[in-house]
């Protein structure tokens, strides 16, 4: 009776295996394919330099200490402007704290998230990397 | 090692069924186990010294990292601490987001846990299939919160932003078809006469063992004692949801899976009661703390969320200042592990990955 009982559930659960022959893939083969990202995903970061005023909001709410550096100049009408800014992706978290709170709006997250590179030292994105981001995925779009 | 007929060996700390980086000393005679010791620390990061070193809200991100599986709860357990401390009002819309988010959480730390115990116990197929549904949550949280595992959504005093009709439509549609999978693994697993011989009567843990060393959560619930916290939990709106407490009575691994298999169909019951709600309601969410910097009154505050590995505590102390004074997390992995070589002395050494698995423990939880 026991072996009755056993027998029965293998089969049910042999079906329930075997129904998933026919159904779709639900995996996309990479990289071939990619799948769709939405505009709130967190990726590598673009900087846009006219709005930004050097505040430092951005430095003094970011989780990972150095990951972001400012060196701030005054211009001709007497403003603060970034002269150098710069965000090292290989201490940074992509937490998003730095979007969230920076009180202009200068800097946003992308949907680039392929960031794998030979070297330690292009991983930190200096003024016009951050430039050309924001121009190619903010602007364009 | 051989000594005294007995053998020592050592399991990790890279193994691939140990969920993570722990390692376990086994003294064995011939297959049987003498003694257990379980060596933890390879996963310690210093959560609780980096906060104090940290302001409230650059400490958030990184809460999210003492359990990756269960980034809400803990974002949420730090969250409702500081709220309290600060006085801070949390609106009712946010609340139903945080519990509509945190059981989702919950669904896909189950998810993931199926599938890895029926892979440690030799069946392949289930892994793929809790992984294909998983994915689906975890698609959704991408597109909510902007990643798969580190959330960051909340926020002191509500959430980052509101949730928009497409996306409840979204968790409408999941809830919808999931009963059906679970079904499907149920079929699969439950009955087969495999799975149940080498669950059933193994790792028996009795109530007053589960008391003794503060298990909670689904492995203190198959043991038969109804203990929780969401029942009691006044800070969100549990209250006014209707869901139950499942729980199993001999407390062996079977019961253990069972009351986890029992647990997702309450988190499916919770989630759509939730979307429910807020298709129909309105409100605001974003939170009142607007500048960056938050001063927190002096005081000390303990928080507890029914985590999917028992209850998580956050003690938070503050002393006036930015930065908080003294952050402690309590996890139940870190609770389950030290069981453990009371749970394995005397079974057999190919049962010890039936017992260590059903109790679902992750490593970077028990380090922090």
């Amino acid at each position: 009776m026991k072996n009755l009982k056993y027998l029965i559930s293998l089969i049910i659960g042999h079906l329930t295996v075997f129904k998933h022959i026919f159904k779709k893939p639900v995996t996309l083969e990479y990289p071939e394919k990619k799948i769709e990202l939405n505009d709130k995903f967190r990726g590598e970061h673009a900087f846009d330099v006219e709005k930004c005023t050097a505040c430092g909001t951005c430095q003094r709410v970011c989780p990972s200490f150095g990951t972001i550096e400012i060196e701030k100049e005054k211009d001709e009408n007497g403003k603060f402007y970034p002269k150098n800014y710069s965000i090292d992706l290989n201490k940074c978290i992509f937490c998003g704290n730095c979007v969230q709170y920076c009180p202009f709006g200068a800097i946003k997250m992308t949907q680039n998230y392929e960031l794998a590179d030979e070297k330690k030292s292009t991983l930190k994105l200096e003024i016009n990397t951050l430039k050309r981001n924001y121009f190619d995925n903010i602007i364009d779009k | 090692m051989q000594t005294n007929n007995k053998l020592k060996i050592n399991i990790g700390p890279q193994h691939p069924s140990t969920h993570g980086v722990l390692r376990f000393v086994l003294e064995l005679d011939g297959e049987i186990i003498k003694s257990c010791e379980p060596v933890i620390g390879y996963l310690h990061r210093g959560m609780e010294k980096m906060a104090e070193s940290r302001t409230y809200l650059q400490y958030l991100p990184t809460v999210d990292r003492v359990d990756y599986l269960g980034g809400f709860f803990n974002s949420y357990a730090f969250c409702n601490a500081v709220e309290n401390l600060a006085q801070i009002e949390v609106s009712k819309r946010s609340r139903y987001i945080r519990v509509l988010t945190l059981e989702m959480n919950r669904l896909s730390s189950h998810l993931l846990w199926l599938g890895s115990y029926l892979l440690d116990m030799g069946a392949t197929s289930p892994l793929f299939y809790t992984l294909r549904d998983r994915e689906v949550l975890l698609s959704l949280f991408e597109e909510l919160t902007g990643q798969r595992l580190m959330y960051n959504y909340y926020t002191f005093g509500g959430v980052r932003h509101d949730v928009w009709a497409d996306w409840l439509k979204k968790v409408a549609d999941f809830v919808e078809i999931m009963p059906r999978k679970i079904q499907d693994y149920e079929d699969i697993i439950t009955n087969n006469p495999i799975f149940a011989t080498r669950t059933k009567d193994i790792g028996i843990l009795s109530k007053h063992k589960a008391l003794q060393y503060s298990i909670t959560g689904p492995n203190l619930r198959a043991s038969g004692i109804d203990l929780d916290s969401r029942k009691d939990a006044n800070n969100l709106i549990y209250d006014e949801l209707d869901f139950e407490t499942k729980i199993a009575h001999s407390g062996d691994s079977f019961d253990r899976y069972m009351v986890r298999i029992e647990e997702m169909r309450e988190c499916l019951k919770i989630i759509s009661q939730c979307v429910n709600w807020l298709m129909g309601n309105e409100g605001d969410v974003i939170s009142p703390v607007k500048q960056p910097t938050l001063k927190v009154p002096e005081g000390e505050f303990i928080s507890n969320v029914e985590a999917p590995r028992g209850i998580c505590s956050c003690y938070v102390k503050s002393d006036g200042s930015g930065k908080p004074y003294r952050v402690k997390w309590r996890t139940g992995s870190y609770y389950a592990v030290q069981l453990l070589p009371k749970l394995l002395e005397g079974t057999f050494y190919p049962d010890m990955m039936a017992i260590f698995g059903s109790l679902d423990v992750i490593a970077p939880e028990v380090d922090r």
